[in-house]
């Protein structure tokens, strides 16, 4: 009896097989699609118009790039930044930008990214001498954290900023404006004297424009009459700081955060009431307070650092004062990256041997990771010679 | 034919993770292709400010304590796997927040579980001893299956295992109510369903009681460091077995010769194998990785017959301050309106009113976990990919927001523990996160969607004969025979690592 129902079961899977239709499986699913949407691998762009602001900054206005394959651009949060991913002179590199327009322009196919030359810099020099209307540019899906989540953060942001860090928040006051957010946001913003201030009079028509936007000019090197003048200080955030609970989003060179963290400090605020972005590189290693110890004034030293993509080995300089992220990137390797601050985790590569150092305060490794030889490739610095196994960059350039 | 490869498996999630780290251990030379730049599929973490969060797995079935492991622990001490392990204290507190009021913390152990059952429900004790006695038999027969699938046949089980071949394969509640069972014991007997996400009036009672009697007997296990651990420890094992892992690496296109599989494409570049391994749901490997006329036609009418499973909608709370400060004692809470499955399933396949949810404490079960005087807590919902078919780009982030307000809110009332002031960190995932991440149709978590005809017993039982749809190909993960869950791909990949390396014996004799 017990038998017969078993195996009337399996006459009746056949059955039930033998009756599926032979149409075509579908291909495209409407979920699959809205990922594809939101986070496309890659983004071909290309730059309709350029604004100089002064000599240090411009902003480039982008848009698909439909011969390349992208036809809309993804919609994001205001606050996210993209990955561009640029040759130079053999080195494939990636940087992050803040999307400084609002979330809404996406929906119209735009981006702008503002972007200000670091002096001495490699990506930005060239981004100045090579950026031009017409110019195509990869880029990533928008990506990043430094958003607002009416869950988790107040209904009043307060922001930090400092220099080309402002363009998040640009963004964020841009869609309070138009009411993509609902919140109010301070923006404190650090700036050397008011000649350059960046998008210093684009900020102030948006809060003419809305109360819900405010900006408090604070500059270092001047005094202005309806300035703050000084460093963003406890005293200076307590003079604007709004009644009622707030959360403190910074965003800036890291020395911005550093100090305005401790100035933080006399506020008490719960944790997770201050978030940051750091904007760009890891600065020194050997500033970190737990960099193992070396003899003062030593030279910076170089090791051999190994790596292997997909079984293909090549060994190459790795200075000590340098991630081996841009060892890679100097040495032509395609190794994968985007935030390059330690977060996002898509430069993750095992370590096979040697030691690097990570600094502690900025490390987001998976627990695991740490035991199972992981690094962060651009926020891990050489101790020795060292051998790596690194995933290729990117899926658009499989062995291509 | 020249080949690069012994095996080439396609996908790291759990059930390849299982497949290469077998066939590797099996000697034989094995590639792991994975097109994310992490292994485990599912089975991985995320870490936002100070706490890394588990994206998926609530408990580990088929794990066990040290002096009586569970299949899967056998496997990973077999494979070399040194992870730490706890066991979630509790098996779980259901509360009904509906007319039939009903708010009940279950233990672990047959005993206690059994007691609590009994006290609660006056008049039910006759009709749980006979439940337990029938499940615990079901329970043997499923481990066998879910190892050995191919050591079964209806005629064996027949005869050896008699409640089996009766019960077995008859929904879950038609036999709580054979038993007499009262209402309410039925009810609190019901809390598991969602993790195969199948009503309980189609449900299979072997799977749906062999479940039960896991959790409850062996206990529900959850790593140290979260589920990246585990597949972390399989990589390791992998490659300390002689094994490759590429990662951020995609197979575009199955490789055949004479209508059999032969290797795969990646970027410009064909690798050969003997045999290949895909983690991926065969609808997937069908539509985009095999031109139609190389795919079956059994083949393409069983993938035409079958039904996607579900996708989940999960939200992860990094709290700060940590569960007991909250008066959080329970590791899963599962909480409704009402316990009739039906219903709930229903609700899957709508955005708004779904309204049955499991809230997770992972400091109960792992009490370091994150720093002290924090805590992380996450909510898990069941949704139809295809609830989500029409919301547009824009909508999506305010969509997330109100959908996990409504989750958090729902917990509060249900619970009276308060939770809102104490987020630190919020993260949500919806069915599009996991088709993003996991590349499968919809957003399916669960594989298949487990019809009666292609539940267990059946996929189970044919198995052995199904494998192999095209020579050389083999399936594995949560659409396996075990359906979804870790320890079901974990299962599958095994058999389909085995079921590869019988080949090659083959091929060298
Ligand atoms: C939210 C959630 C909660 C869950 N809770 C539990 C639980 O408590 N207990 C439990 O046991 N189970 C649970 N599960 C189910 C369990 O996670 C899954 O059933 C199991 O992980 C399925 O494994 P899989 O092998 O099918 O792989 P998947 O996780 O689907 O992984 C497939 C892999 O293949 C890769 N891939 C796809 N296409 C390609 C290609 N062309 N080339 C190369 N690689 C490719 C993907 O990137 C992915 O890594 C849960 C799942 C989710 C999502
Ligand atoms: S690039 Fe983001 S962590 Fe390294």
């Amino acid at each position: 009896m017990a038998q017969d129902t078993l195996e009337q079961l399996l006459i009746d899977r056949q059955r039930h097989i033998a009756a599926g239709a032979t149409t075509p499986l579908p291909t495209q699913y409407p979920v699959n699609q809205l990922a594809a949407a939101l986070h496309p691998e890659t983004q071909y762009l290309k730059i309709t118009k350029v604004v100089t602001h002064d000599a240090t900054a411009r902003s480039f206005y982008l848009a698909p790039d439909p011969t390349k394959g992208t036809q809309h651009l993804a919609y994001f949060q205001a606050g996210q930044y993209l990955s561009v991913r640029i040759t130079i002179d053999g080195s494939v590199v990636t940087r992050p930008y803040a999307i400084r327009s609002a979330p809404q322009s996406a929906l119209n196919d735009e981006y702008i990214l503002t972007i200000k030359r670091v002096p001495q810099g490699f990506v930005t020099p060239y981004i100045f001498n090579h950026w031009r209307v017409g110019t195509t540019v990869t880029a990533s899906a928008p990506m990043g954290t430094l958003t607002i989540n009416p869950l988790r953060d107040q209904s009043h942001i307060v922001a930090i900023a400092g220099g080309s860090g402002i363009t998040p928040f640009y963004a964020m006051a841009s869609a309070i404006l138009d009411g993509t957010e609902d919140a109010d946001l301070t923006i404190l913003y650090g700036s050397r004297d008011h000649h350059h201030i960046l998008l210093g009079d684009e900020l102030n028509a948006i809060s003419t424009q809305t109360d819900r936007v405010h900006l408090v000019n604070v500059l270092s090197d001047e005094d202005y009459p309806g300035y703050e003048t000084g460093f963003i200080t406890a005293d200076v955030i307590r003079r604007h700081l709004p009644a009622g609970p707030v959360s403190v989003f910074i965003c800036g060179p890291d020395a911005l955060y550093q100090f305005a963290q401790k100035e933080l400090t006399a506020f008490n605020l719960p944790a997770g009431r201050i978030r940051h972005e750091l904007s760009g590189n890891y600065g020194d290693p050997r500033q970190a307070p737990d960099y193992p110890d070396s003899p003062a004034n030593a030279s910076v030293q170089t090791f051999r650092l190994t790596v292997s993509v997909r079984g293909q080995t090549q060994t190459i300089p790795a200075r000590a004062d340098e991630s081996v992220l841009t060892a890679m990137e100097r040495a032509g390797i395609h190794a994968p990256s985007a935030c390059r601050s330690g977060e996002c985790g898509v430069c993750r590569a095992r370590v096979v041997s040697g030691q690097l150092f990570v600094p502690n305060q900025d490390d987001h490794r998976r627990l695991a990771d740490k035991t199972y030889g992981y690094v962060h490739t651009c926020l891990a610095f050489p101790l020795s010679d060292c051998e790596l196994d690194v995933p290729v960059h990117a899926l658009a350039n499989q062995f291509g | 034919m020249k080949t690069d490869y012994d095996v080439i498996v396609i996908g790291a999630g759990n059930g390849g993770l299982a497949a290469a780290v077998t066939a590797a251990k099996l000697n034989h030379k094995v590639l792991l292709v994975e097109r994310h730049n992490l292994p485990g599929g599912a089975a991985t973490s995320f870490t936002r400010g100070r706490f890394e969060f588990e994206p998926s797995l609530h408990e580990l079935a088929g794990y066990g304590p040290q002096d009586n492991p569970g299949n899967i622990r056998q496997f990973f001490d077999w494979a070399g796997i040194d992870v730490q392990f706890h066991a979630v204290p509790d098996a779980y507190r259901m509360i009904n927040t509906g007319k039939d009021k009903l708010d009940i913390r279950m233990p672990t152990g047959i005993q206690n579980f059994m007691t609590t059952l009994i006290q609660a429900v006056p008049g039910s004790q006759a009709s749980v001893q006979a439940f337990f006695k029938i499940a615990i038999e079901n329970a043997q027969v499923f481990a066998q299956l879910s190892a050995h699938p191919e050591a079964l046949d209806p005629a064996t089980l027949a005869t050896q295992h008699p409640l089996f071949a009766k019960y077995g394969h008859q929904p879950y509640q038609r036999v709580l109510q054979a038993l007499d069972m009262p209402a309410k014991a039925q009810e609190i007997l019901l809390a598991y369903w969602c993790y195969i996400g199948i009503p309980s009036d189609e449900f299979e009672f072997a799977y749906f009681a062999s479940m039960l009697v896991s959790y409850v007997t062996y206990s529900a296990y959850i790593p140290q460091n979260r589920s990246h651990e585990i597949s972390s420890a399989l990589v390791q094992a992998l490659q300390a077995n002689g094994g490759t892992a590429w990662f951020n690496t995609e197979v575009t296109q199955l490789l055949t010769a004479e209508g059999a599989v032969v290797g795969v494409q990646i970027g410009d570049r064909k690798l050969y194998a003997h045999e290949v391994i895909a983690d991926l749901l065969p609808d997937t490997v069908y539509s985009h990785l095999l031109p139609a006329e190389m795919v079956p036609t059994t083949e393409l009418k069983k993938a035409n017959a079958r039904e996607l499973g579900t996708s989940g909608f999960l939200v992860y709370l990094g709290l700060n301050r940590s569960a007991t400060e909250l008066g959080i004692h329970d590791y899963s809470t599962f909480i409704a309106r009402d316990w009739d499955t039906r219903h709930q399933f229903a609700g899957m396949h709508q955005l708004h009113g779904n309204d049955f949810m499991i809230m997770n404490c992972l400091n109960v079960a792992n009490p370091t976990c994150s720093p002290a005087g924090t805590s992380i807590l996450y909510a898990t919902q069941l949704f139809f990919g295809d609830s989500w078919d029409q919301v547009r780009p824009q909508d999506y982030p305010h969509l997330k927001t109100q959908l996990a307000r409504d989750v958090i809110t729902r917990y509060e009332q249900a619970t009276g523990v308060h939770i809102q002031d104490s987020i630190e960190e919020i993260e949500v995932a919806t069915p599009v996160t996991f088709a993003r991440y996991l590349r499968a149709p919809e957003g399916d978590i669960y594989g298949y969607y487990g019809q009666p005809w292609d539940q267990m017993v059946a996929r189970s039982l044919t198995a052995a004969q199904e494998d192999e749809p095209l020579p050389h190909l083999h399936f594995c993960g949560g659409a396996g025979h075990m359906l979804d869950g870790y320890s079901s791909a974990y299962a599958s990949g095994q058999f389909a690592a085995r079921q590869a390396s019988h080949n090659l014996q083959k091929e060298v004799l």
